[in-house]
């Protein structure tokens, strides 16, 4: 076993993630218009009700990984001595790690303060992709994940998926052991095997391939971008040189590598600067979200954006897409084509640029619509508006789009003089590697052969998500197949071999980011899980003279490390930061030269009769659709499906958990007579799947986006019963876009648990009221608006004098809490739920309880559309994160009749969880809604989710967990209380982090400085939307922001006087009629003199 | 049940001559006997249609318990409830009992002071019925909370943390009024007993019964210092709950009245809710005097002549109730809120539009019989529509409270309520204790105040005494 990870090193004690000395570390559960007024958009939360029939769940028949293995080394204790031990040695050497000297922890180590955490540098890859974060480790245990604030993809910022990685390292479904399939009378029998017994099989089977220089060896491994891997790899190779090496990712950037390729003669990664950029036109490309760099480009962007406060600028977003990605939701102007029709429209816009004198090849110039269609309108005018923009907008294209679409792209920005500017170009790593579909084509035509092969599997999980006509999984059985993941996932069990794979906060390793800046992946504690990295398994089938992770690592980084200067102190820095600085890609600014001609007629083969509409021809043909398969904003390509914080955040737009579901225009479910919940059955080809359906208004007609990585049947206990696998209708020919399907109305009904508009019975009258309503609570305004009159937001409510009975509490001396939630910034990806729950132990409470309404997170992202439905170009989406407001005059605080929510001296309401009892009446009585209860023993419990896996007894995983596990305990902040049944909850602006501040200016003798506190929501806010501080010190950002000229109090009539005060989102509509015409995108003056005394 | 055979009717109103309030010339003698005989038959021979309704109600008492059982072992989450509908089925119920509470107190205390003798003949079991339905009432409150076991931290227990209630809670307010309400009713209800516990001890021929209501009679001979201190007593009080009666349910208005909820933040609502009350406590003193003077052949004790009375009450608190419901509408109008004028919109039109049309049908159009004195006279119309204002009466605070948490100020954050299993049989469990109590006071205590319906019989040296 390899006893020990070398040690990791601490970054800094940064400051705000410090926790207090003083605070114990504690696991325990809590100790104890109407309508004519009204002239603009209209709001609206839902298009109809659910259904009441009971919920079809399916039960799956699995097997279930044993969630007894309480580990030894999964005590508390335990870890502080292997931790303790680890870092006693951290000065000796960095070479061998000798098992023996586990030590108790006897002495403290120097630089090491019990209960005192610690952030680490380190970095998540996904998909080949790598970003810096910061692990924060409290006693030797990662229980929380920031952004790098030194790493150019991350600024301090991540993402969700990042944020709930720490999650999936406790997962007690993660894969254990070591496990052999044996054929016994003919029937297979899984072993428990331990890694010396699988070294001993390898040594002799892998001695044997070696021997015949590894014919009949294919490996099959994901992206990856680390130099160590490729290393090994090609160490591995030379041993085996007859062996083939597949790489294969379900979700990927291919097509742009293609794309960029046919364009520029070799492969290219765009790299996009969305701070410069005035103008920026998407075509099916979510920027914000589902991009690798998404992290980056969203602050890039928000920056842009931000700055209408400066100078009354606004940069215009166009986004041309078939569903509503989150980038649309921020759109200036956007417009739902089907995605297979994108490609033409790019064409149509080149030919429009070159009539506005935009140098345009001659081939794409003259591109013409196909008979019947005309183009449309609103092309000719975002040409304008480009042109008159050259060299300061960005033509993005997404990875489902064609690599035609992609070259043309790549065009657009040359010939708009975007290259070098807002649009720069690196080389893509590995040019001549074959796409992902074709490597996995060529593996699956490979084993298909009747000789018997020995087939190594790196992570990923092919028999689930490979493409459906190859029929994976059924491959695997004639081959010896050797497979590490995390997790006995679907091909598991169809392997000889299966091998528990290290985490990546568990292993050695290293990453590229999106640019190519190199960081250092290290390990914050030893595997839980027996696990080993890829790059170890290779060395020890490969018979390499090391074997160790540290050891690999440091071999790659000392063959790179040319420079002169300290090794050493080049690979302690690049461990400090987290990443090794100028490893960049050096930017290019390579030039276009392609067939034109060629691409521009195989984009109008692609425009077949019934796509015409998008262009312009009518209605879509009622009969065929296409089918969308996207990447899920959760589960990714489903990989985080056992990822409980994952399943039950909402859906950035759909506000769905736990489930997918068949996005669906109105117009086509109107035409298919179907609502929310009921089923549909799409035929693709001779491949059929019936999942229920989410009416997405400004979804494209005609078009049926089905997100990725659900209904996996062995993804572990939390992903039972989630969701419909659509992988089945994903097939080679069909990868990113699948035209020609048929779909019909299946009859039955499948419950989808939104977060919002949970089943409420919606009346005439509810919709009416939200039109009117939500402009107030939600300010928006476009920039003409803003640019009349900047206070617009201020004025969107009627003013009444608001009298305090007895005065204004004065905080003096004593620091003044606030938030400001800048609506112009945020995205709405909510990153930002993620991290308050990662912070604040907030419990995963399952489908049945989201059904209920129970959903526990601290904040929510409350989404709501405008527009007409049945126009899905007219059809917005406003966003407002809602999190506890600690109002002055709480509300909350009034009805409590045990005092269990109080005000503090610094003005925050406060909490006292050992005091409520429960009564709910705080929540009842708060304007916002944003108190939690504790319905259940939400961490265990028969309630816990965990608890109610469906399935036979006696099967471990079906029995209720009757206490929380020690390896799930182990992701809790200790310097939260974990909450107990029939508990009041609620953010209370991270004031553990508050608190650790102050303690820590305290004993430095000074006060806290602005920016020294960091709400767990604003760390991760990629959009830099949420800003926290105190009012009382002038000097402070946030003093500087509050009376901005945007800003607004929530439902400020109530005087409940809220702490948390918004800015006012502004849009840079296309027509611009500064609020007084219809075309405004901003809702209108409904306070006016119609409706006196609106109040609450 | 329905109407006897020889009822006498004494429901005129002739001014010349007043309409007896006992009739069927009973004498002292009689008056005992028609009461003490129920209590005193032989368990034997216990009437089998109390025999049948004891099964259902205790079998109803037990589900009770197992559903409270099922709630404290699992939690709150047990119930319907969700984020915004913090309450649902369980402070709807502790409106509800708190009401039908009222009635009992009201007849017996404020028509005591007002001097309405026609009283005696059903104060007694309108007393018991508001120590009852209190006793469910409680109950409510108590096992909604989060945490039941920290549920002392509601009261002012002296501690070594000088952690007190917070007392500008309405909710504190509640414990308070419904305590001291319940105390007050028990101790009126008992006191007004002891003459009639007196007799049934002298009449006891067994040796437990001799005990037992010997303790109970805590010592009464009847003697004139014994009645002369009774009589002050009792007076006292009376006067003591007159306030509670109207207290109480304001204080329980409170509850909504002082939070800023649209729909609960109203002014009407402590007139609103005592109307609501009294008459939906009345409706329950009918829906339970009807049958029991049938089955205990107390016909000649609770008279037409009460019946009839008490259904004037009911229509004329029928039509307050009304009022407030229209009030509200048109407050919500005229203040130009349009948060509070939505959610009366929504009451009516929304997603509860059917519970709040019931609710409108049961307590406002149904009463409107009882303008024909042949219905207020007709003991099965006077029954249906004694539980027909119960079950509109329940539905009014099921209303006031599920579609105003249900829709409030973040349309976001709008959901809907269903109740669960276990709110629905917790909710037929607390007729069960409440019909389980009843059953068990009328087989075992005097349910007619014996002593107090001889003071308003003709009697032979009182002159004029013919009824009151």
């Amino acid at each position: 076993m390899p006893p020990l990870t070398s040690p990791p090193r601490p970054v800094r004690d940064r400051s705000p993630l410090t926790r207090a000395a003083d605070t114990p570390a504690r696991f325990e559960p809590s100790g104890r218009a109407r309508q004519g007024s009204l002239k603009g958009r209209t709001y609206w939360r839902s298009l109809d009700e659910l259904a009441d029939s009971p919920e079809f769940r399916a039960h799956l028949e699995r097997e279930f990984p044993n969630l007894a293995p309480h580990l030894t080394p999964a005590t508390r204790r335990t870890f502080l001595k292997l931790m303790g031990a680890s870092l006693a040695l951290a000065g000796a050497t960095a070479c061998r790690w000798p098992a023996e000297l586990i030590v108790p922890y006897a002495r403290r180590p120097p630089g090491r303060t019990p209960g005192v955490s610690v952030s680490y540098a380190t970095a998540f890859e996904l998909g080949g992709v790598g970003t810096g974060v910061l692990a924060t480790s409290f006693d030797g245990r990662p229980i929380k994940i920031e952004g790098n604030e030194l790493h150019p993809f991350s600024r301090g910022a991540t993402d969700a998926l990042a944020q709930a990685s720490v999650l999936e390292l406790y997962d007690p479904d993660r894969s254990t052991r070591v496990v052999q399939r044996v054929a016994t009378d003919g029937r297979m029998i899984e072993m428990n095997r331990s890694w010396e017994e699988f070294a001993a099989w390898a040594g002799q089977h892998f001695g044997t391939l070696k021997s015949r220089a590894g014919a009949g060896l294919r490996v099959l491994s994901g992206a990856t971008s680390s130099p160590t891997f490729a290393d090994v790899r090609a160490r591995f190779l030379k041993v085996f040189p007859q062996a083939k090496w597949f790489e294969y990712e379900p979700l990927s950037r291919d097509n742009e590598r293609i794309g960029t390729a046919m364009a520029f003669g070799k492969p290219h990664r765009p790299q996009l600067r969305f701070d410069q950029a005035e103008r920026v036109v998407c075509f099916d490309c979510d920027f914000l979200l589902t991009h690798p760099a998404s992290v980056r480009y969203m602050r890039d962007f928000a920056s842009r954006r931000a700055r209408v406060d400066h100078d009354q600028t606004l940069n215009r977003l166009y986004v041309i897409e078939s569903t509503y990605s989150l980038t649309g939701a921020n759109a200036d102007e956007r417009y739902a084509v089907r995605s297979s029709d994108i490609p033409a429209l790019l064409c149509h816009l080149a030919a429009e640029l070159g009539r506005q004198g935009v140098t345009i090849p001659p081939a794409i110039a003259s591109f013409e619509a196909p008979p019947g269609a005309a183009p449309p309108r609103y092309l000719a005018e975002m040409a304008v508006d480009l042109a008159a923009h050259q060299g300061r907008s960005i033509i993005a294209v997404g990875p489902r789009q064609s690599p035609d679409a992609h070259a043309v792209a790549a065009l657009l920005n040359e010939a708009l003089g975007n290259v070098g500017k807002t649009v720069h170009y690196t080389a893509e790593p590995d040019p001549q590697r074959p796409t992902h579909l074709d490597a996995i084509g060529a593996l699956a035509v490979d084993l298909h052969d009747a000789t018997p092969r020995t087939l190594i599997i790196l992570g990923g999980n092919p028999a689930y998500d490979a493409p459906a006509d190859l029929a994976f999984d059924a491959l695997l059985a004639r081959h010896t197949v050797v497979h590490l993941s995390l997790y006995r996932n679907e091909t598991s069990q169809h392997c000889t071999w299966h091998l528990p794979a290290a985490h990546y906060l568990e292993a050695w390793g290293d990453c590229c980011a999106w640019d190519g800046t190199l960081s250092l992946v290290q390990p914050l504690i030893d595997p839980l899980y027996n696990g080993r990295a890829p790059i170890e398994l290779l060395t020890l089938l490969a018979g390499d003279e090391l074997t160790r992770g540290y050891e690999l690592v440091r071999r790659t980084f000392k063959a790179q490390f040319t420079g002169g200067g300290d090794f050493e102190a080049a690979w302690r820095r690049g461990l400090h930061d987290g990443l090794v600085p100028d490893t960049a890609w050096p930017l290019q600014t390579p030039s276009t030269n392609a067939d034109w001609a060629a691409i521009a007629s195989r984009i109008k083969g692609t425009v077949s009769p019934p796509a015409r509409a998008s262009l312009g021809g009518g209605a879509p043909n009622a009969d065929t659709y296409e089918i969308v398969f996207a990447q899920d904003h959760k589960l990714y390509d489903g990989r985080f499906a056992n990822n409980g914080w994952l399943q039950e955040l909402p859906d950035p737009i759909t506000k769905l958990t736990w489930d997918n579901a068949a996005l669906i225009s109105t117009a086509d479910a109107a035409r298919l007579r179907v609502r929310q919940d009921d089923k549909i059955e799409i035929t693709v080809g001779d491949r059929r799947l019936s999942l229920p359906v989410y009416v997405l208004p400004g979804h494209a007609p005609g078009s049926l986006t089905l997100p990725l990585g659900y209904g996996r049947p062995h993804a572990g206990i939390v992903a039972q019963g989630s969701g419909f696998d659509v992988y089945k209708l994903r097939t080679a020919a069909r990868w990113h876009v699948a035209t020609g399907a048929k779909v019909r109305r299946a009859g039955g009904t499948y419950r989808l648990s939104t977060t919002q508009d949970h089943h409420t019975i919606d009346s005439d009258v509810g919709r009416e009221e939200t039109k009117v309503r939500v402009p107030e609570l939600l300010r928006e305004g476009t920039l003409e608006e803003f640019k009349r009159d900047p206070k617009f937001a201020a004025k969107r409510a009627h003013a009444l004098p608001l009298i305090q009975l007895f005065g204004d509490h004065e905080f003096r001396d004593k620091p003044k809490w606030a938030m400001t939630v800048d609506l112009n910034r945020c995205t709405g990806c909510s990153a930002c739920v993620l991290a308050c729950q990662a912070e604040n132990n907030i419990p995963v409470v399952g489908k049945e309880e989201v059904l209920r309404g129970r959903e526990m997170h601290w904040m929510r992202i409350d989404r709501y559309f405008s527009g007409d439905p049945r126009q899905a170009d007219d059809v917005h989406i406003s966003q407002q994160p809602m999190l506890c407001q600690q109002c002055e005059n709480a509300p909350c605080e009034q009805v409590c009749p045990v005092g269990a929510t109080l005000h503090d001296q610094e003005g925050l309401n406060v909490m006292v969880y050992n005091r409520c009892i429960g009564t709910r009446y705080c929540s009842n009585n708060c304007p916002w809604k944003v108190r939690r209860f504790n319905w259940f023993y939400n961490h265990y419990g028969p309630k816990h989710p965990r608890s109610k896996a469906t399935g036979t007894p006696p099967y471990p995983g079906t029995l209720p967990q009757t206490e929380i596990t020690p390896i799930e305990m182990m992701v809790h902040n200790p310097n939260v209380t974990v909450r107990t049944r029939g508990v009041m909850e609620k953010c209370t602006y991270c004031i553990q982090r508050i608190e650790a501040a102050k303690i820590k200016a305290r004993n430095d003798g000074r006060p806290v400085r602005d920016g020294e506190i960091v709400t767990a929501c604003q760390q991760v806010c990629p959009a830099e939307a949420l800003l926290f501080g105190d009012l009382n010190d002038a000097g402070s950002r946030i003093a500087r922001l509050y009376p901005n000229e945007r800003s607004y109090f929530m439902l400020e009539t109530l005087n409940a006087r809220p702490r948390t005060r918004y800015l006012a989102r502004i849009r840079n509509p296309l027509h611009d009629a500064g609020g007084t015409q219809e075309q405004g995108h901003a809702p209108q003056h409904v306070g006016g003199g119609a409706e006196p005394g609106r109040t609450g | 049940m329905a109407v006897m055979v020889g009822e006498i009717d004494n429901t005129w109103d002739d001014p010349r001559r007043r309409a007896p309030l006992v009739t069927g010339n009973l004498d002292f003698a009689g008056v005992t006997e028609t009461v003490c005989r129920v209590t005193e038959t032989p368990v034997r021979q216990t009437p089998r249609a109390w025999t049948i309704a004891f099964s259902i109600s205790s079998t109803l008492l037990l589900i009770l318990l197992l559903m409270i059982a099922y709630l404290f072992f699992t939690g709150v989450g047990v119930w319907g409830l969700n984020n915004p509908v913090g309450w649902g089925f369980d402070i709807t119920n502790f409106v509800f009992w708190v009401g039908i509470g009222h009635a009992g107190t009201l007849i017996s205390a404020i028509l005591y002071l007002f001097r309405q003798r026609w009283r005696t003949g059903i104060n007694r079991f309108a007393e018991a019925m508001t120590i009852f339905a209190v006793i469910c009432a409680l109950m409510f409150p108590g096992i909604h909370v989060g945490r039941i076991w920290f549920i002392y931290y509601m009261f002012p227990l002296p501690n070594q943390m000088g952690m007190w209630p917070q007392f500008r809670s309405p909710l504190l307010w509640d414990v308070f009024a419904v305590g001291t309400y319940f105390a007050v009713s028990l101790m009126f209800w008992y006191v007004g007993m002891i003459p009639d516990l007196a007799t049934l001890r002298d009449r006891a021929k067994t040796q437990a019964r001799k005990i037992i209501y010997g303790l109970l009679a805590v010592g009464w001979n009847g003697s004139a210092r014994h009645w002369h201190r009774f009589e002050r007593a009792y007076l006292l009080l009376a006067a003591l709950c007159t306030p509670l009666v109207l207290s109480v349910h304001s204080v329980v208005s409170f509850d909504f009245a002082v939070s800023m909820l649209p729909g609960w933040h109203t002014t009407i609502f402590p007139p609103y809710f005592v109307a609501g009350a009294i008459f939906g406590g009345f409706a329950m003193v009918l829906f339970l005097a009807v049958p029991a003077r049938a089955y205990f052949g107390l016909k000649h004790l609770i008279t037409l002549r009460h019946i009839e009375n008490m259904n004037k009450i009911l229509l004329a608190t029928g039509m307050i109730v009304g009022y407030a419901y229209l009030m509200e509408f048109f407050i919500a109008w005229y203040s130009a809120n349009a948060v509070e004028l939505f959610m009366f919109k929504t009451r009516a039109m929304g997603p509860f539009a059917w519970a709040y049309w019931t609710m409108v049908t049961c307590n406002v159009i149904v009463p409107q019989i009882f303008w024909s004195k042949r219905m207020r006279n007709n003991m099965l119309v006077t029954f249906l529509v004694a539980v027909l204002v119960n079950v509109g009466m329940w539905f009014e605070r099921f209303v006031i409270i599920v579609s105003s948490l249900a829709q409030d100020f973040t349309p976001a954050a709008w959901d809907s309520y269903r109740p669960t299993w276990v709110e629905i049989l917790t909710l037929a469990g607390s007729f069960g204790l409440f019909f389980t109590l009843f059953l068990l006071f009328c087989r075992f205590l005097p349910m007619v105040a014996m002593a107090e319906v001889k003071v308003i019989m003709p009697q032979p040296h009182g002159g004029h005494r013919e009824g009151s």
